[in-house]
């Protein structure tokens, strides 16, 4: 009996070991990045100008509130995505640090960021973030989900002819009645997806040869909304909602699958002025108070979330996430799908 | 104590003033080697990134290979030749109209002439953004009211006017350089001796023969001068290129360029922009050496005088109404059926075509919320861009003219060669090649980003302007004067200061405000350097149009033509006695 209890002892001791050891894997390095970041005390962020500075100081407000810190956030809203992007690169070269701690731009942008190593990577998982959100080598974590499907307009195309998969944009019929956004990128992701790039290829061939209109996304809206194009091939959950919340009589072609879903990540940059308030804004950006500010401001929230509408949305769904292996392709084939379209 | 300092800075100017022509000398060779910096540095940056790959910053070695893609891609010379049928068709469509009204305005005895200028400079200011808006709705072949009516009227099966197409672009562009063309082509016309046209008229020559045979002939180099600066112009033009040609896959060398960095997907290739840039400005080049040309040969034409004559107007008679409906049916296209577009667009939830349905939605809501949405910073950088660009313009184009027209310095007409080669190289060109500069050197060149930046592409590209304006003008200033004011014992900055500017502060103050308006409408520069930091209202315009914000532009658009308006109205009654805006060109 003695025995008994004294392994049952041994066992709980080593439990009990065990389990403090594994909190303080969770609370030593967010410990160690409050202290950093209260002798930082400052926080550059670039991200996408929907956000604006009202949301920005929400986010402020809440990270400050939830770490007891004080710091200051210096919002930059993107102009250019593309050109900061592009910009960070340059910077880099030079030897000069980047004017940003994080950024919050696409997949795809930070895509381009992490193929030249121009990112500060951390454990996120360790601080307790879903490592479904974590991507390209613990560099980035997803913040929320953009959702891409034909679009068309509900007053012109009547329900029996909304296209129910993405081949019934290729019937002839469309012909000249079509649109195409500048974001190739969608493709891109099906072909270093689920349709691979033959397929991909072969479909915007045939896309091309129905002659569409195009345009960039929210130019495509107004297309659409005055029915100088009836279907947009792709377009953005952020340009239907802000028709829709006007009254405009746009749509997504919901039966069409698989959906597309571009995301925003967030990810702190190498040679960042302030690691450490980037890191535990990073870790902040993860948590579901900021789903709520994220979705108030810029009308997006997170498919890995439970309980957002981005979620919900996704369920049933087969959806295309963009993963860090594919990020090379997705860049290369979607500037030949912009070359077969007609955008450059 | 005021006097003394005057007296003391008087005694400064004399001392400086004796000492000529050595200090001339070396203040023309200062002059000189700034401007060379000015201008040149862009152009550099322009030949060095063509040069390279990878980004602004990067270590790469010099490379050909942009060259080798841009010269052995089929693409390209399907691009140059749209850019040339392009830029050929839009100088057409502009002196059909810009010819005429011309005339019918400086030679002719036609009504409302005061409100006719002031209309055509309200076209001016006018974005070609929200112009090409209201052309989608009236000839889009799908929805173009216009199409409809024809079509109904004549029972066509097929719109008979498509808006995407060369001509279609050209049509656009070309009205919307009507006015520059009119001002450019006004000085020649209202100089013109009328003696040969009596001639003709006393010998029953009818009014339309007179224009074909006298008229035209005689103003053929003006003519042909304000031909190739348009077509420059055309060539690097980007706003009607990107709204109506990229939907229709009609690419240009200015919508390449622009595409290229700023690429919808991936990163920028400045590389390729570079490469293209350097067809670009091989063209400039050529057009500009063709340009000085004309000008020259023009000079030759002796009939075109300021001597001796009072200008007649011709009586037009019972062709008044002719010639009145001709013009109004221009700035209808111009002015009237753009801004009443733009009026409908503003006062609907979201862009509709006419329709019961539509007029009961009317709303106030985007002139509400138009603050929200755009902030104090666009109209604060506007008017720092209206104020200094064309003070700088003209401060630096005084001092060139000054040097050329009025002293001996051995390399003025380098000088004067230096100013004009801006107008060669196209504006888009010149903001690729800042910004790159901006994003490579930045430690030395720490303006991208800025308001300043678009200030120097403005004025470098229209010192070229600034100084035709200016040297036009001094050589108007008889030496005469000049030579009193050296007798007396005056120094030369001070004959300057106290006698040349005075005489011609009309003309300058005429192009300060010219320049001051190309400024707050020019889009293609402002666009390629913009950042968060340096947006103004052009490049508001261009982001809400790609945002779908219809709407809330034509507001904007709407308040804008309303202001300006109000400015170029009271400008124009203001400086009545001065003469017409843009009149010095």
């Amino acid at each position: 009996m003695k025995i008994l209890f004294k392994r049952l002892s041994s066992f709980c001791l080593g439990l009990m070991a065990m389990l403090a050891w594994a909190g303080a894997g969770v609370a030593a390095p967010i410990d160690d990045l409050i202290a950093g970041a209260k002798k930082e005390g400052v926080i550059d962020f670039y991200g996408p100008s929907t956000l604006g500075p009202e949301g920005a100081q929400a986010l402020a407000a809440g990270f400050n509130k939830k770490y007891g810190l004080n710091i200051k956030l210096n919002f930059n809203p993107s102009g250019n995505m593309t050109r900061d992007t592009a910009k960070i690169v340059g910077m880099s070269a030079s030897g000069q640090p980047p004017e940003w701690d994080i950024m919050v731009v696409t997949d795809a942008h930070h895509g381009s960021l992490w193929l030249r190593k121009l990112h500060k990577p951390f454990d996120y998982a360790s601080a307790g973030v879903n490592k479904n959100r974590i991507e390209y080598d613990t560099s980035t974590i997803s913040v929320a989900n953009q959702f891409a499907l034909p679009t068309y307009n509900s007053k012109l195309v009547a329900a029996k002819d909304v296209p129910k998969k993405w081949e019934d944009l290729l019937d002839p019929k469309w012909k000249g009645k079509l649109g195409a956004i500048n974001s190739t990128h969608h493709f891109g992701r099906l072909a270093a997806g689920p349709w691979g790039e033959e397929k991909t290829l072969d479909f915007v061939k045939k896309l091309s040869a129905q002659k569409p209109l195009l345009t960039r996304a929210g130019e495509m809206a107004q297309r659409l909304i005055i029915g100088e194009v009836l279907v947009s091939a792709t377009l953005q959950d952020s340009q239907l909602h802000e028709s829709q919340k006007s009254g405009a009589p746009l749509a997504f072609a919901e039966e069409v699958s698989p959906v597309i879903s571009p995301e925003y990540h967030v990810g702190v940059l190498k040679n960042a002025p302030h690691p450490n308030v980037g890191h535990l804004f990073v870790i902040f950006m993860a948590s579901p108070e900021v789903q709520e500010i994220w979705k108030k401001h810029t009308g997006h929230s997170s498919a890995y979330v439970p309980g957002t509408d981005a979620y919900k949305f996704a369920q049933g769904k087969q959806v295309v996430y963009m993963k860090q292996d594919q990020a090379a392709k997705v860049d290369k084939i979607s500037r030949q799908i912009g070359k077969i379209l007609g955008f450059n | 104590m005021k006097v003394e300092s005057h007296s003391e800075a008087v005694g400064v100017w004399e001392g400086i003033g004796r000492r000529m022509p050595q200090k001339v000398s070396l203040f023309a060779g200062g002059l000189a080697g700034f401007l060379s910096i000015l201008i040149g540095l862009p152009v550099v940056m322009v030949v060095l990134m063509s040069l390279r790959t990878g980004f602004p910053g990067e270590d790469v070695p010099f490379t050909l290979e942009n060259y080798a893609y841009v010269y052995f891609t089929p693409q390209t010379y399907e691009i140059l030749l749209n850019t040339f049928f392009f830029a050929v068709s839009s100088v057409f469509i502009t002196l059909v109209i810009a010819v005429p009204l011309v005339w019918i305005l400086m030679r002719t005895d036609i009504p409302f002439k005061k409100t006719i200028y002031v209309l055509l400079t309200i076209g001016i200011l006018i974005p070609v953004f929200l112009r090409t808006i209201a052309w989608i709705l009236l000839l889009s072949p799908r929805i173009g009211l216009l199409n409809k009516w024809l079509q109904e009227l004549f029972a066509l099966s097929n719109p008979p006017l498509n808006l995407y197409s060369i001509t279609g672009m050209a049509f656009v562009q070309g009205v919307s350089f009507v006015p520059a063309a009119f001002f450019m082509l006004a000085a020649a016309y209202r100089s013109m001796d009328p003696s040969l046209e009596e001639a003709a008229y006393t010998s029953g020559v009818s009014k339309l023969k007179t224009f074909l045979k006298i008229n035209i002939p005689i103003t053929w180099p003006a003519i042909a001068a304000v031909m190739v600066y348009l077509f420059m112009t055309a060539i690097a033009v980007f706003e009607v290129p990107a709204i109506i040609g990229l939907p229709a896959r009609i690419h240009v060398l200015s919508s390449l360029i622009f595409t290229s960095t700023t690429p919808s997907t991936g990163l920028p290739e400045y590389g390729m922009a570079g490469a293209y840039g350097a067809i670009m400005l091989v063209i400039g080049l050529a057009l500009a050496f063709l340009y000085v040309r004309l000008v020259k040969q023009g000079k030759k034409y002796t009939v075109i005088t300021g001597r001796g004559y009072r200008p007649r107007e011709i009586a037009l008679g019972k062709w008044k109404w002719a010639a009145l409906g001709f013009v109004f049916l221009y700035l209808a296209i111009e002015v009237f059926i753009p801004f009443a577009v733009l009026l409908w667009a503003s006062l609907l939830p979201y862009l509709q075509l006419p329709s019961a349905e539509a007029v009961s939605s009317l709303t106030l809501k985007h002139y509400i919320e138009l603050p929200t949405h755009v902030g104090p910073r666009p109209f604060i950088n506007t008017l720092i861009l209206m104020v200094a660009v064309p003070t700088v313009t003209m401060f630096l184009s005084v001092l060139v003219s000054w040097i050329v027209i009025r002293t001996q310095v051995s390399f003025r007409g380098f000088l004067d060669t230096l100013a004009f080669i801006p107008h060669a190289v196209p504006g888009i060109l010149m903001a690729v090649g800042l910004a790159y500069l901006g994003l490579a050197y930045r430690d030395y060149f720490p303006l991208y980003g800025t308001v300043a930046i678009i200030v120097l592409a403005h004025t470098i590209n229209w010192i070229a302007y600034g100084t035709r304006t200016t040297n036009s003008v001094m050589i108007q200033v008889h030496r005469e004067l000049e030579e009193a004011g050296r007798v007396s014992g005056a120094s030369q900055p001070r004959v300057l200061g106290k006698i040349i500017l005075p005489l011609i502060a009309a003309g300058v103050l005429n192009s300060w405000i010219w320049i001051g308006m190309l400024s707050y409408r020019e889009v293609t520069m402002s666009l390629t350097l913009l950042t968060r930091n340096n947006i103004v209202i052009s490049t508001v315009v261009w982001q809400f149009w790609g945002s779908g914000w219809i709407p809330q532009v034509s507001a904007l658009g709407v308040i804008l033509i309303l202001f300006a308006t109000i400015v170029v109205g009271t400008l124009r009654f203001a400086l009545s006695r001065i003469g017409d805006i843009g009149s010095a060109s």
